[in-house]
């Protein structure tokens, strides 16, 4: 069965055994229908036209100002051009956006969320779905674990957390 | 008297060949479009939920594709036409040419039109 055609209960259950073991239909809930149109660089930036990555071959978008290079400097100067620049942690605070850089044990980069006003954050699995989860939900061999988090102020000066 | 060898596998050859002929068009088996759908398949399978591209290229279904060369991409531009799917890599790999503008790479729509009107150009892939 394609991805496209799943329930959500099935594409958990589809994902788990590659790489994905903590995940599960408590801990993660779905957002969007598949698409391949952007992949999680993207979502995390709030961009749902351009799928980002700094591939050698030169395919994908990527900020001309940073070097396109698989490594964790060029992901942390990437997403510092959208304004995230200061280290944090994963708790919620008040006027702040936050974003979770993924790598794997070799240090590359894998994956990135956005931390959301409930303190789940939110994903976009490759070119599947949207999801919103807890925080460890995606920690595992496919996307490794998150290596830094980076916060902005939240947009129009005032706090990203509902009232 | 016997036939010889060579003259037994010439008649095995020829018997092969009238068969596959006698099937109309339609249902002939192409065995190099089966080998690159089985291929295809396994590599979405492998990395739909992948976020980097040069894993995603890397994937070892993709890397037979693009091994198959040229023959492949009236194959690929068929599959980018009905599925979508991120061709571009082998696309490219391939042919040595690219005709996405720099301002397009990552708008996946764009990247999927530009290289459709490029295999038309080419009469490689149908309107």
């Amino acid at each position: 069965m394609k991805f496209q055609d799943m329930t959500f209960d099935q594409v958990v259950s589809a994902l788990q055994p590659q790489g994905f073991p903590n995940l599960n239909s408590t801990n993660s809930r779905p957002t969007s229908p598949y698409d391949e149109d952007y992949n999680c660089i993207a979502w995390a930036a709030e961009d749902t036209d351009y799928w980002w990555w700094p591939d050698a071959m030169g395919q994908k978008y990527w900020p001309t100002e940073v070097p396109r290079e698989e490594t964790l400097a060029a992901f942390v100067r990437a997403y510092g051009i959208q304004g995230y620049i200061e280290r944090c942690d994963a708790t919620v605070e008040q006027g702040k956006q936050k974003i979770a850089i993924y790598t794997a044990s070799n240090g590359k980069p894998k994956h990135a969320a956005r931390q959301i006003p409930d303190g789940w954050w939110a994903s976009k699995l490759g070119q599947l779905i949207d999801i919103e989860h807890e925080f460890a939900a995606l920690d595992g061999p496919a996307y490794g674990t998150v290596a830094v988090i980076l916060a902005r102020p939240g947009r129009n000066g005032g706090s990203e957390i509902n009232p | 008297m016997g036939a010889s060898t060579q003259s037994v596998q010439l008649q095995r050859q020829l018997n092969e060949l009238t068969g596959y002929y006698a099937l109309p068009a339609s249902s002939r088996r192409d065995p190099r479009r089966d080998r690159f759908r089985s291929l295809a398949q396994q590599w979405r399978n492998e990395t739909q939920w992948l976020s980097s591209t040069t894993e995603v290229a890397m994937n070892p279904a993709y890397q037979a594709i693009i091994g198959m060369g040229a023959e492949a991409l009236p194959m690929i531009l068929e599959d980018l036409r009905q599925n979508s799917g991120h061709w571009f890599w082998a696309l490219k790999a391939i042919s040595n040419e690219d005709p996405v503008v720099p301002r397009d790479r990552g708008s996946i729509k764009k990247m999927k039109g530009a290289w459709l009107q490029w295999g038309q150009t080419k009469g490689l892939v149908r309107a």
